[in-house]
């Protein structure tokens, strides 16, 4: 769509300057998270990553705009990519195609990173992922259930997503460990980002059901959780010690061995929470009395109070996919009306507010909130309608474009990868026939590091 | 002692929430009983009938300066849209405003008619039952939900037929306060369902031969005095009106297996070629086109549904997966609801299901799922093809053909029901809002005044 033709509809004209004005200076209220990441490790002990370089040919994408997200749009540019990477992106005449470069012509497309989903149960065929074989599973992974031949994924694709944190699900207390996949690769591994992706814990809506005896409710769960990360941490800290010769070598053990590299801060633990009291749960006790470093995924329901109480403890926020909260009497939005309204949850969390307290409580600001579907709940492909919904509930339109690029990329440590076009990143982009976040626009083309993996078929496309 | 009437339990409901309405809001300004808000002038009598005599009208509002959407997929810029009463009088550039009409500048603003669901449930209808009435609940506060959304009608069905027409509908509207107005159109649809087997089918063709007869003995009477015209033959009452258009007959297929959450049955094709092939078959037999219910493979034969004059309903983000093999003509496909129109089938959409969304949950569901956005399934069909300006029909006028309620609901032409929406952008846009919703002609949802979305500004 050519941005000076005036019959371009009213709506699409303002999205259109949202998203162009996504570079500009951010106002105070929407400061920046710094999240919690623990001690950073200086290298992978425990987790394993994919490959440093893929196999890719060397394409010259043209398109009619580029979003990189953390860098100002581009009209008519040339984005250059070659074995996995982004090597040149800039305005059509400032980039040479050198030769040897496969020019794609996308005409009036839009491009944008390819969008990262924190909260996929999809990435391996349609399996049950709740299982509770003990009151805590930590022994449990997802890696090994890793697919890349099946519907689901091709759908993903097909709605521009290319990376996705595969979990457990939330069935189970502590549900397992993660995977950090791209949506499109010849094996799995060529896939992997990483492994352990996160640890999944689960803490209300849905884990009291399999945890019989032993944890029905938060009490006995919180019990459970503690003891098992106390054991965790007891090894973890016996190894260290080991390491740095001050005790004897521990014992290897295989179903301790994730959670030492959840100790070391090596990924994070991604937490299944809901609902003002869990989620402070969740802050208080994983955050705050293990130092883990952590985000909450859902965060629905009324915890969105618990801005301010997030942004200290540098916990980022993954919503949805439910993205409202109909309250029914409190009615504490942003604007304190005690009447029944639609709380659009990931503007509030965003932009802070009243919220119900005597003083405005901070939001998490433009880096802290993503958006998610929890695919199969919401289609994997639906990621960017979430997205659409959030944003018509309040969240600002250039923010939305972070929700699900670049800030869970961030949340999840992987943003030197993936979330944003920059020379060097994963070559992992989608093509837009417009607005990405409005339902209506199609995806043209979806590249995964720097292979076509997704065309479409204007007689049948795959959504 | 008798029970009370299921209708008297209602009306003394009604009556009792009408008073605490009332007690809440008394510290605001009352709305006058014709609808228009506090202080707009009086109006007073129409000019003078011309012609023909102008039906006697008690209350004009004139919507001027807004994009008016009529409904059929036409836009006519900054057109007023003029409601008499109940009904709409005149959309247009010129109309000649009656004086004392209540203006509404909607400059600036989009003008579309009110949307008409074919697939939903609760906005104050009952869960079951086989009369509407039974049931109907004026203040049930999930009307004003669905105002919100757009939503000023829907079809509103209990226990369809098998394997012949059966089962009771009625088009229930959004008339918020008003018992009486809430009862639109009734039974305009009934429903069965396909595959039928040989011996159902053989049945089926059978009640056809019966009902065929029974109209020709009709039409060997008609004009001779004196004679009693013959009864129906059993079982062929609900045919009859399908054959005299008088209903509209809806066909549901067998789903597919399986489901997002997979394990269960083999691949299957659901409401796939061959079922669609025997719904067109009884449309044939009948001589009316028929309403295939969410089929899955529509898209394969659009030219054999376009010939029997049929309309679809279709859930654009729905899926099934095609049979391996046979991807050509089996599974879905988002370009469905674009390639049935290319061809001039009506289609109207439908929200999908699963455990969090679809029609079932009404407003309670998750957003962009549920009947809070009604709008995003038109958005996917747009997705998928279909011409963003055609597809207000999906939710208007080619929705309304589907109820069989084209007659009053779904446009915005002289003599309808005066349903109409005033939004503040592009129908179909994510960032668009309802500002102000009439059903009858009665002004039952503002923005502003309500509170779930009068937060969201910008």
């Amino acid at each position: 769509m050519n941005p000076t033709d005036t019959s371009m509809p009213m709506r699409t004209a303002l999205a259109l300057g949202a998203l162009l004005a996504a570079a500009a200076p951010v106002a105070a209220q929407e400061r920046s998270i710094d999240i919690y990441y623990g001690s950073k490790p200086t290298e992978y002990q425990v987790a394993i990553t994919g490959p440093a370089t893929v196999e890719s040919p060397s394409y010259a994408f043209r398109c009619a705009r580029i979003l990189p997200v953390t860098s100002p749009p581009i009209e008519n540019g040339i984005l250059l990519t070659r074995n996995g990477r982004i090597v040149a992106f800039g305005p059509a005449d400032e980039v040479a195609i050198p030769d040897g470069y496969e020019v794609v012509d996308l005409g009036d497309r839009w491009c944008i990173p390819g969008l990262v989903e924190l909260h996929c149960h999809v990435a391996g065929r349609g399996f049950d992922l709740n299982d509770t074989v003990h009151q805590t599973n930590p022994e449990m992974r997802t890696i090994d259930l890793v697919t890349m031949d099946h519907e689901a994924l091709r759908n993903a694709l097909a709605g521009g997503v290319t990376t996705t944190l595969f979990i457990p699900g939330s069935g189970s207390n502590m549900g397992g460990f993660g995977t950090l996949t791209k949506t499109w690769g010849r094996t799995p591994e060529e896939a992997l980002i990483r492994f352990p992706g996160c640890l999944k814990i689960a803490q209300a809506g849905n884990p009291e059901r399999r945890s019989g005896d032993l944890g029905l409710t938060p009490l006995g769960m919180n019990e459970g959780l503690r003891r098992t990360l106390e054991t965790g941490r007891e090894y973890h800290l016996a190894w260290e010690a080991w390491q740095r010769g001050e005790g004897p070598k521990p014992e290897l053990k295989p179903n301790l061995e994730y959670l030492r590299g959840l100790f070391r801060h090596e990924y994070p633990i991604a937490v299944h929470t809901q609902i003002y009291q869990v989620a402070l749960q969740t802050i208080r006790q994983l955050r705050g009395e293990f130092g883990l470093w952590t985000i909450i995924v859902h965060g629905t329901f009324d915890a969105y109070r618990l801005s301010e109480v997030a942004v200290e403890a540098g916990v980022p926020v993954a919503n949805g996919p439910r993205q409202y909260h109909f309250d029914r009497g409190s009615g504490w939005g942003s604007n304190s009306r005690r009447e029944s309204e639609f709380v659009g949850l990931a503007g509030e969390w965003f932009r802070g507010g009243m919220h119900g307290f005597t003083h405005s409580q901070r939001g998490v600001g433009i880096d802290g909130i993503a958006v998610n579907t929890d695919s199969p709940v919401i289609a994997q492909e639906q990621l960017s309608l979430q997205c659409a919904m959030a944003v018509r509930l309040g969240l600002p339109d250039e923010v939305g474009l972070r929700a699900m690029t670049i800030n869970p990329a961030r949340f999840i440590r992987i943003d030197d990868r993936v979330g944003s076009i920059e020379v060097g990143k994963d070559a992992d982009l989608a093509f837009y026939s417009g607005d990405p976040i409005d339902p209506r626009s199609f995806v043209e083309a979806t590249v995964v590091n720097g292979n076509i993996a997704y065309r479409r078929d204007p007689r049948r496309p795959r959504f | 002692m008798k029970p009370m009437h299921p209708l008297l339990t209602v009306a003394a409901a009604g009556l009792a929430a009408l008073l605490l309405a009332d007690s809440a809001t008394s510290q605001r300004p009352r709305r006058r009983p014709d609808g228009a808000p506090p202080g707009a002038p009086t109006p007073e009598a129409p000019p003078p009938a011309e012609a023909k005599p102008e039906p006697k009208v008690e209350s004009w509002t004139a919507i001027q300066g807004g994009d008016v959407y009529l409904g059929d997929g036409t836009i006519l810029r900054r057109a007023t849209v003029l409601i008499g009463d109940d009904k709409i009088r005149g959309v247009g550039h010129d109309l000649q405003i009656p004086e004392g009409a209540h203006i509404v500048d909607a400059t600036g603003k989009v003008v579309s008619p009110g949307f008409c669901i074919v697939h939903a449930s609760g906005f104050g209808a009952p869960r079951s039952g086989n009369d509407v009435r039974d049931g109907l609940n004026p203040f049930d506060p999930q009307i004003k939900m669905g105002l919100a959304a757009g939503i000023t009608s829907f079809l509103w069905t209990s226990s369809g037929g098998s394997d012949k027409p059966g089962g009771k509908s009625c088009v229930v509207k959004l008339a918020f306060g008003d018992l009486e107005g809430m009862v639109g159109p009734e039974d305009t649809v009934v429903s069965m369902r396909v595959p039928l087997n040989v011996q159902q089918m053989r049945a089926f063709r059978e009640l056809v031969r019966q009902a065929r007869e029974h109209q020709q003995k009709l039409r060997e009477l008609e004009g001779k005095e004196g004679t009693k015209p013959p009864k129906a033959p059993n079982g062929t009452e609900e045919l009859l009106a399908i054959m005299d258009g008088r209903k509209t007959l809806w066909i549901s297929g067998q789903p597919s297996f399986g489901g997002r959450f997979g394990g269960g049955g083999g691949p299957s094709e659901g409401f796939g070629v061959d079922q669609i092939r025997q719904a067109m078959e009884i449309a044939e037999l009948v001589g009316q086109g028929v309403v295939l219910d969410v089929p899955v493979a529509a898209w394969v034969i659009p030219d054999e549904i376009a010939a029997t004059g049929s309309m679809v309903i279709d859930d654009p983000r729905s899926r099934t997966e095609p049979i391996p093999g046979r991807e050509a003509t089996t599974g879905s496909n988002i370009a469905q609801a674009a390639i049935l129109a290319e061809v001039g089938v009506p289609v109207a959409v439908t929200t999908g299901g699963g455990g969090f969304g679809g029609p079932s949950i009404g407003t309670g569901g998750i957003l962009g799922q549920d009947l809070n956005t009604p709008t995003v399934d038109a958005c996917y069909a747009v997705r998928g093809g279909l011409p963003n300006r055609r597809a207000i029909r999906t939710l208007a006028l080619d929705a309304a053909r589907i109820m069989g309620a084209e007659a009053r609901i779904g446009s915005l032409q002289e003599g309808r029901d005066a349903d109409v929406l005033i939004l503040d952008g592009d129908p179909l846009h994510y960032k668009t809002f309802v500002e102000i919703a009439f059903v009858n002609g009665k002004l039952v949802y503002e923005k502003d005044r309500e509170p779930f979305y009068r937060h969201v500004q910008r």
